[in-house]
């Protein structure tokens, strides 16, 4: 009986390459199961609660197979083989706990990043070089120069990238861009992105540390590899129960936290994938609700980032307003416009809104086999981290900053540009 | 406070907590790299704020921490974004001190800042024995004359 491996997409597609061969029906698929030439094999890396969410919109395609689960926790490596075991009746999912055993996977296609944010950006890097297609999770980066890197990286690597946004692929969403883009909100103006609720997820984050607690045995936690690029500090079992999040060196806060959704929207429905606003106006500052970034594109084009006064249709709102008409909608579904126009947006059912992660995956397995860029591409996904560093940037220092896209510098600002990256810490670059 | 954070966060003794020392002037903070009293994470938390305010008066202090196996991430942390040429002066000069992943950190520092100066010196190190320094240093003299 041929193995997975051995009759991988991959393999599959290197031999027929230079030779043609001949399979039983049953490999092609004829009995109605998705032959082993047009699957993609994948594999975990930190699959936490939302990774988890995306593991079984993977694992619900019936075009993929996941073959193994990488992560620092023994009890996440444990949960996460349970997982694709029981979808495939079997007990063949790997479990690693160094990324490098997972690189060395010839017949791995394909790998979920789903770590905490300080992973991100290297991670997606280093597992694109090592000749794999990337779905990460958001946000993406911690700082505008990982962003580029980002980039960079996959423009050179050639892999297949997709961020974890996928409210590119939401149907609301969709709707929202074919009505500005058909011209019947006039010509558009101003964006509003949500950003995460100061209530909820505060803009800034802490230098504190929690108090040191007695670190637990590498094979049960790699507490060393947890940290991974980000400075080491003593342990604490609330970071790796993911109560991460708010911490300056894990965390980018709430403008990276709902910005990486929304301001990723704006960029796309403004058709500016390819750069960032040139201004960023913090208002509202000293304390953590409500505040504002007012973003202009050199275009003229504004991008308001704030935190309050949307029309309370669901998280992650995003808004666009022409000189003919308005258009929001947020996760609920809902789309909003002028009486005028209601008969152009049909809403989507929460059902239909709550699909997007799906058909996000979708798309990326879709375009791991077309090789096509996928919809939140690395530089689409890191023009928009650009503008949320950048935005982050100017809240932290409550004052206007002018920015080169061109060249991902602060103009007149040196500190601002101290700002756009962090040293990382020994052994690791992007 | 943090998503969740219950436990009461760490402080020094003399400096206070991570707020308190981020709120030092330049001169403190430096004096807190220097003071042998001074807790480790004193220590990690002023190095962090030189980034955003130390300038070439800081270099030193900062450059005396890159041997230190604890300190010397936020070292490099603290010395990275400032603009001057004395903080290449500092890295470069630490190369022929340091060894293993603190020298390997020392290399990445340099390929960040792009020093043109070290080329000479990521050559050699780019045949080093230690593979880790000698990646390193390829990155590094790849990202200081990008397609040299």
């Amino acid at each position: 009986m041929p193995t997975d491996e051995t009759l991988s997409r991959r393999g599959l597609l290197q031999r027929t390459a230079a030779a043609p061969m001949i399979v039983p029906a049953s490999v092609l698929g004829l009995a109605g199961a998705t032959p082993p030439s047009d699957r993609v094999t994948l594999g975990g890396l930190g699959i936490g609660s939302r990774g988890t969410r995306d593991l079984q919109s993977f694992l619900a395609q019936s075009d993929v197979r996941f073959l193994a689960i990488c992560d620092v926790r023994n009890e996440r490596r444990e949960a996460v083989k349970s997982m694709a075991d029981k979808k495939y009746g079997n007990g063949d999912c790997s479990m690693y706990s160094e990324q490098e055993e997972l690189w060395a996977r010839k017949d791995i296609d394909a790998v979920l990043i789903a770590t905490g944010d300080r992973w991100h950006a290297p991670l997606a890097i280093m597992t694109g070089n090592a000749g794999k297609d990337v779905y990460c999770e958001k946000p993406c980066s911690m700082t505008i120069a990982e962003s580029r890197a980002l980039a960079v990286n996959f423009q050179r690597n050639g892999r297949v990238y997709q961020a974890g946004t996928q409210r590119r692929n939401g149907i609301n969403f969709n709707t929202a861009f074919d009505l500005a883009r058909s011209g019947k909100l006039g010509k558009v103006h101003t964006l509003h992105a949500e950003a995460g609720p100061g209530d909820r997820w505060p803009p800034a984050t802490t230098h504190a540390w929690l108090p040191e607690e007695p670190e637990p045995p590498k094979q049960v936690v790699d507490w060393d590899r947890w940290l991974g690029p980000a400075p080491w500090r003593p342990y604490n079992s609330q970071y790796v129960q993911g109560k991460w999040r708010g911490y300056f060196d894990f965390h980018g806060g709430g403008i990276l936290e709902w910005g990486a959704h929304t301001v990723d929207l704006c960029q796309w429905a403004a058709g500016m994938d390819g750069t960032a606003p040139v201004e960023y106006d913090p208002k509202g500052m000293g304390s953590d609700t409500p505040y504002s970034i007012e973003c202009r594109y050199a275009n003229g084009l504004k991008l308001v980032i704030r935190d309050k006064g949307f029309m309370g249709l669901g998280s992650c709102a995003f808004r666009m307003e022409g000189d003919a008409g308005f258009v929001e909608t947020a996760d609920g579904g809902k789309v909003e416009v002028p009486a005028d126009l209601k008969s152009q947006a049909k809403d989507a059912t929460r059902e239909e809104a709550g699909e997007a992660t799906t058909r996000h995956v979708r798309d990326f397995l879709d375009c791991v086999k077309s090789r096509r860029p996928a919809r939140a591409n690395a530089l689409a996904a890191a023009q928009t981290h650009i503008a949320c560093h950048a935005a982050y940037i100017a809240f932290q220092l409550g004052r206007k900053l002018r920015f080169d896209p061109a060249t991902d510098t602060f103009i007149g600002d040196e500190q601002a540009n101290r700002m756009r990256s962090r040293a990382m810490r020994d052994g690791w670059r992007v | 406070m943090a998503q969740g954070q219950k436990a009461p966060a760490m402080n020094d003794p003399r400096y206070g907590a991570a707020g308190e020392i981020a709120a030092l002037p330049e001169a403190k903070l430096i004096e807190i790299l220097k003071d042998s009293s001074a807790t480790f994470f004193a220590k990690a938390k002023a190095c962090q704020r030189l980034a955003a305010v130390g300038g070439p008066s800081a270099v030193p202090a900062l450059a005396a921490l890159l041997p230190d196996e604890r300190l010397s991430h936020y070292a490099r942390t603290g010395l990275e974004p400032i603009p001057d040429p004395a903080v290449d002066d500092a890295l470069r000069s630490a190369l022929s001190r340091l060894k293993g992943k603190l020298l390997v950190g020392a290399i990445n520092s340099i390929g960040v800042r792009k020093d043109a100066k070290a080329i000479d010196a990521l050559s050699k190190l780019m045949y080093d024995r230690d593979a880790e320094v000698a990646r390193a240093a390829s990155a590094a003299l790849g990202r200081i004359r990008p397609g040299a």
